[in-house]
């Protein structure tokens, strides 16, 4: 699984970072590592609803709040 | 003519409990290729000082750069000084380098520490000839200049560092040189290496410091181009043309913003690939695109490019920070302030709609006025500056 979090510079504003930071540590204390790939992008043209999250290409809006019940529904659901 | 340019940068630190410093540095540029730069040490400290020797150091300056003799300039010093109440003389020492098409330096010094060359990392010891204006005795020496020589101009305050405290003649020439030729090869900017000499003498003060001491830097060397791309153009169809453009030119290839990295990413054919690394930073991340030296983000890092900027032609703090950070503004601050002598700036004049949102601070405007505000900030590092809007 590809996740990929834009790193521009209104997802930056809106936290990216924070959620960048949260998806690692997540990734890493699911033992996840090996079969998520994590990635960052510049803009993916939807700044409006950052920040901008793609799951194997399917777009989600996360906020640094959501990011765990993100992951726990959208990457750990799905691979496990 | 030849492809060499002078970096010239100086700092100063003031005695202690004083506002104003009595050592003055002026540097006028009469062409792109001939400077003169002139360090005066006014008697004394404080408001008296501080007059004299910007008097010495603007008379001087000015009336060399429009190719009067140094005579001239020595003689109406000595008429136009205020004479001190207490001591009644009016003096001021000065050193002054002259550098005439980047290819000669006239150095005329009078009662300062004689100044330092470092060429080739080692100490250079350059002939001098005694003259006698005015009844004062002035050393001159003219020297073909080469790549990489550092001459460094001093108040006496330098060598007085440390008196009494941390040495017992304080901070003696040829230990100035060592810690010169130590230093140096690091590749730092003057400005960045007269700093560092000045916070040395602070140090050795005890932070305290007895005298006024400036360290002046001229680092002869390479003309190094440079290009910066900024912003998508405002209209879609000029995409191709700026690329090839920005491309096309000589030297390293910046390129700042997502829009405008995909942009050149398509343009070369190659993957953008975006790091996730933040560096303990509060910019954003970097990217990279194969044929591209550095690839950032846009405002949020330029706009911290600009704060280092602003701080570097100041007080020089910072440099600390950008000059061994590895995050996307500080790697472009190690590029524009200490290899690039000629930048273009690429800017496009796209609005990104999604930026017009009045609670992000990255809207268009703010985008336009870093550009102008940097750009300013670069020329006044000595830099040659085009800018070219799309």
């Amino acid at each position: 699984m590809k996740v990929t979090v834009c790193i521009g510079s209104s997802c930056h504003i809106k936290g990216s970072r924070q959620v960048v930071e949260q998806l690692q540590s997540l990734i890493s204390e699911n033992n996840l590592t090996d079969k998520v790939e994590l990635g960052g992008t510049f803009c993916m043209g939807r700044c409006q609803e950052g920040v901008c999250v793609t799951v194997d290409d399917n777009f989600h809006s996360v906020t640094p709040e959501g990011t765990k019940d993100f992951f726990e529904k959208e990457i750990k659901s799905a691979v496990m | 003519m030849n492809n060499l340019c002078a970096d010239i940068g100086y700092k100063s630190i003031n005695h202690s409990g004083e506002q104003l410093c009595g050592d003055h540095v002026d540097i006028i540029n009469r062409d792109e290729n001939s400077a003169v730069v002139v360090l005066a040490d006014g008697l004394g400290s404080g408001v008296k000082a501080s007059i004299l020797s910007t008097l010495t150091s603007k008379i001087i300056s000015t009336m060399m750069a429009d190719g009067l003799s140094l005579e001239d300039c020595v003689e109406t010093i000595a008429a136009t000084l205020p004479i001190c109440s207490v001591r009644k003389v009016a003096y001021s020492t000065f050193t002054i380098i002259h550098l005439i098409n980047n290819e000669t330096a006239e150095i005329i010094q009078y009662d300062n520490p004689l100044v330092i060359l470092i060429r080739n990392g080692k100490n250079y010891d350059y002939p001098k000839t005694e003259l006698n204006i005015g009844g004062k005795k002035i050393y001159k020496s003219v020297i073909s200049l080469e790549e990489n020589d550092i001459f460094v101009a001093m108040s006496d305050g330098c060598p007085h560092a440390g008196i009494g405290t941390a040495y017992n003649f304080g901070w003696e020439r040829d230990d100035i040189i060592n810690f010169v030729e130590t230093v140096s090869v690091a590749g730092y900017t003057a400005k960045t290496l007269s700093t560092i000499i000045a916070d040395e003498c602070d140090k050795l003060y005890g932070f305290e410091p007895g005298d006024d001491a400036t360290a002046c830097v001229v680092h002869i060397r390479k003309r190094e181009p440079m290009n910066i791309l900024f912003g998508p153009p405002s209209n879609r169809d000029d995409c191709d043309r700026m690329m090839s453009l920005f491309f096309s030119k000589e030297g390293k290839h910046i390129i700042c913003g997502g829009t405008t990295s995909s942009i050149a990413a398509k343009y070369l054919g190659k993957p953008l690939r975006a790091s996730l690394n933040f560096e303990q930073s509060d910019v954003p991340p970097i990217a990279y695109i194969d044929g591209v030296d550095l690839v950032t983000e846009g405002v949020i890092t330029i706009n911290k490019v600009l704060t280092y900027a602003k701080d570097y032609i100041d007080d020089n703090e910072s440099y600390t920070q950008w000059s061994c950070k590895r995050d996307g503004a500080s790697l472009i601050c190690r590029l524009l302030f200490e290899e690039a002598t000629d930048i273009n700036f690429f800017v496009g004049r796209a609005i990104n709609p999604a930026h017009q949102n009045p609670e992000l601070p990255i809207n268009f405007n703010i985008k336009m006025n870093l550009v102008k505000e940097l750009s300013e900030c670069l020329r006044k590092m000595g830099k040659r500056i085009k800018i070219s809007y799309f």
